[in-house]
């Protein structure tokens, strides 16, 4: 057991090291955005996977929420003149106040429900997002975003850009990790597994639930805020249903309800959008297949590949087999 | 306010409010029999426009047999979809059947842009350019045709439904799929005829609808929207309630488009959706299980 973690954070430190060096590695400008990008979706889908993997709620909200945050730090700094830094707390606070109100409203409904009401306010957002001209100026978006900056250090370019979203990437990644072995993260799951069972058990799913939808919202919130920093353009585009789909697909493909999950996803995702430019719009037809083919074939997305094979190293050695990705919610009968 | 302009908002209204009946009935009958939310659904409208366009432009039919071609084709490819996708996950979780319905949907769309091009296309129909008056209230040929093809539809629909042997075992699948299956009912049957009888129902729609509109590729998102905030507001599962719900719909945007605002005449349906999920969960016109 000591030698097992040991090794476990030995691989993290490894991990983190290789992402630290990275930029050097990718050696020119465009690779270093693709890096950019990845840990960009890879935070995103870290908040959206704390509903979809940890609550076990779908939700088509996300990106609304991830669009708050943009125009909230863009609308700030670009109106009022108030510096980036300061728009990033606000830009989470505001998606968070946005995820309460809509998650006290919509999480009393569950399962297809709750997906078609996130769906709902996901596209009144949208629709006011997009028709308000005054504040959003509507489809023509929010340009000349100014960069972020840290007293003299500005992030105006992808490496230091880079650094600031994988410091996040990992904060979240370690608060994930915290809430999941916290009572309050086991609340969590045991809602997930059997909502009736866990309220008998004295959990107030309600409340559980809403905590983790905020908690989705808030950094959901202040991942639109960098992007809006770094892109420096926005529109309501960043809201729409394009955007949801692909934060659902990076967190399923990758594997939801895991950390390294998303995280992998986010990197398929890019990298796949990119290199496969060339294929137009086959490309959102590949993803479309991968996600409907994960979810039939591969429940628990690419990270339960490495379980199973480390499941089947074990079964040779007679070693006792630890459960793969999320098992007891997949199968069975309802 | 001019009675004129009220009964036209009125009328234009109900034919609107009459398509996204059709688009819901599917809907409804899926959820009911099936236990399956579809996010695919509206995908099925769109291929239901095309496949009347292609058939219409390519193969030179005219347009009545085009629609009914169109109609029986993606009926077709429902049976195979239900087949490939959510006939074998039937035992799944509810989550993981949500989320291979959101799969096959923009596998659908994005194939559909692949194939037909990002590019509106118009659906040729002899009845979209006449013009019919009706008191003070003025429509096309067409949008005339696009509500009373939908009330006979529905009427065989519920006909069907209520009276024939197969409506019963629908019904039967619906109240209870296991003791459905324990008095020798073909359940994998059921859901077959089931899946191609709401996929034909859309389909019907996007090629009744198709001649008034311009079709995209992703207009198949725009109408499961709509097919979803008609059957949460008349409850899941009902047929009935979706036929209510579906005017109402219809005729509260048509009258918030004219006197309100037509931007924001899109949110007035979610708003609606979300004040009923709210107030009354199970819809408004819900009772218990089982189609209606």
């Amino acid at each position: 057991m000591n030698t097992n973690s040991h090794g476990h954070s030995l691989a993290i430190a490894g991990g983190v090291a290789a992402l630290a060096v990275l930029p050097f590695l990718a050696g020119n400008a465009y690779l270093e955005h693709l890096l950019v990008l990845w840990m960009l979706y890879a935070l995103l889908a870290l908040s959206l996977n704390i509903v979809i993997g940890y609550l076990g709620e779908l939700t088509f909200g996300h990106a609304a929420f991830v669009g708050v945050g943009a125009y909230t730090s863009a609308i700030l700094s670009t109106q009022l003149g108030l510096p980036p830094l300061l728009g990033l707390p606000m830009a989470g606070l505001v998606a968070a106040a946005f995820g309460l109100v809509i998650g006290y409203a919509a999480l009393r409904v569950v399962g297809p429900q709750f997906a078609i009401l996130t769906l709902g306010f996901g596209a009144i957002l949208f629709t006011i997002t997009n028709h308000w001209v005054d504040l959003t100026r509507g489809p023509m978006g929010i340009t000349d975003i100014p960069p972020m900056a840290i007293g003299p250090l500005a992030f105006d370019s992808a490496r230091p850009t880079y650094y600031l979203v994988l410091a996040l990437v990992l904060a979240t990644a370690w608060l994930c990790h915290a809430l999941v072995s916290s009572r309050t993260g086991r609340a969590f799951l045991a809602v997930r597994e059997n909502a009736p069972l866990a309220a008998s058990l004295g959990i107030n799913v309600f409340h559980t639930k809403l905590l983790g939808f905020v908690a989705a919202t808030a950094i959901a919130g202040i991942g639109g805020a960098i992007y809006a920093h770094y892109i420096r353009v926005i529109t309501p585009d960043i809201m729409g249903v394009h955007n949801v789909a692909a934060l659902i697909i990076v967190v399923i493909i990758g594997g939801r309800g895991t950390i390294l999950g998303p995280i992998l996803g986010a990197l398929v995702y890019i990298g796949l959008l990119e290199s496969l430019r060339v294929a137009g719009p086959l490309r959102m037809v590949i993803f479309a297949a991968l996600l409907t083919g994960t979810v039939v074939f591969l429940p628990g997305g690419l990270v339960s590949l490495w379980q199973r094979w480390r499941n089947s190293h074990k079964a040779e050695n007679n070693l006792p087999a630890t459960p793969t990705g999320l098992p007891s919610t997949e199968g069975g009968a309802k | 306010m001019d009675f004129t302009v009220f009964a036209q908002q009125i009328a234009n209204g109900l034919v609107n409010g009459m398509a996204y009946v059709l688009i819901a009935t599917g809907l409804t009958l899926v959820f009911g029999v099936l236990r399956i939310v579809n996010f695919a659904h509206g995908e099925f409208y769109m291929l239901g426009a095309y496949i009347t366009y292609f058939v219409g432009t390519l193969l030179g039919l005219d347009y009545i047999a085009a629609a009914a071609i169109s109609a029986v084709v993606v009926a077709g490819l429902g049976v195979v979809a239900n087949k490939l996708i959510f006939w074998p996950l039937r035992r799944d979780h509810e989550f993981t059947i949500l989320l291979s319905s959101l799969g096959l949907a923009l596998l659908i769309a994005n194939g559909g842009e692949l194939l037909f091009g990002a590019d509106p296309k118009y659906v040729e129909s002899p009845f979209a350019d006449e013009v019919l008056d009706i008191g003070t209230v003025t429509l096309t040929q067409q949008r005339i045709l696009v509500f009373a093809a939908a009330v006979v539809a529905l009427v065989a629909v519920y006909l069907f439904i209520r009276y024939s042997r197969f409506g019963k075992m629908m019904r039967a699948t619906a109240q209870n799929p296991d003791g459905a299956a324990l008095t020798g009912i073909n359940i994998g049957l059921v859901h077959t005829y089931t899946f191609a009888l709401a996929c034909g129902l859309a389909a019907l729609s996007g090629a009744l609808v198709g001649p008034t509109v311009m079709i995209f590729p992703t207009i198949g998102n725009w109408a499961v929207l709509k097919g979803f905030i008609v059957v949460i507001m008349g409850g899941l599962g009902s047929v009935t309630g979706a036929l209510f719900a579906g005017l109402l719909l219809g005729v509260i945007e048509s009258l918030g488009g004219g006197y309100i605002s037509l931007g924001f005449m899109e949110a007035i349906g979610y708003a609606m959706i979300i004040a009923v999920l709210l107030w009354r969960p199970n819809g408004l016109f819900s009772t218990a299980r089982g189609l209606r």
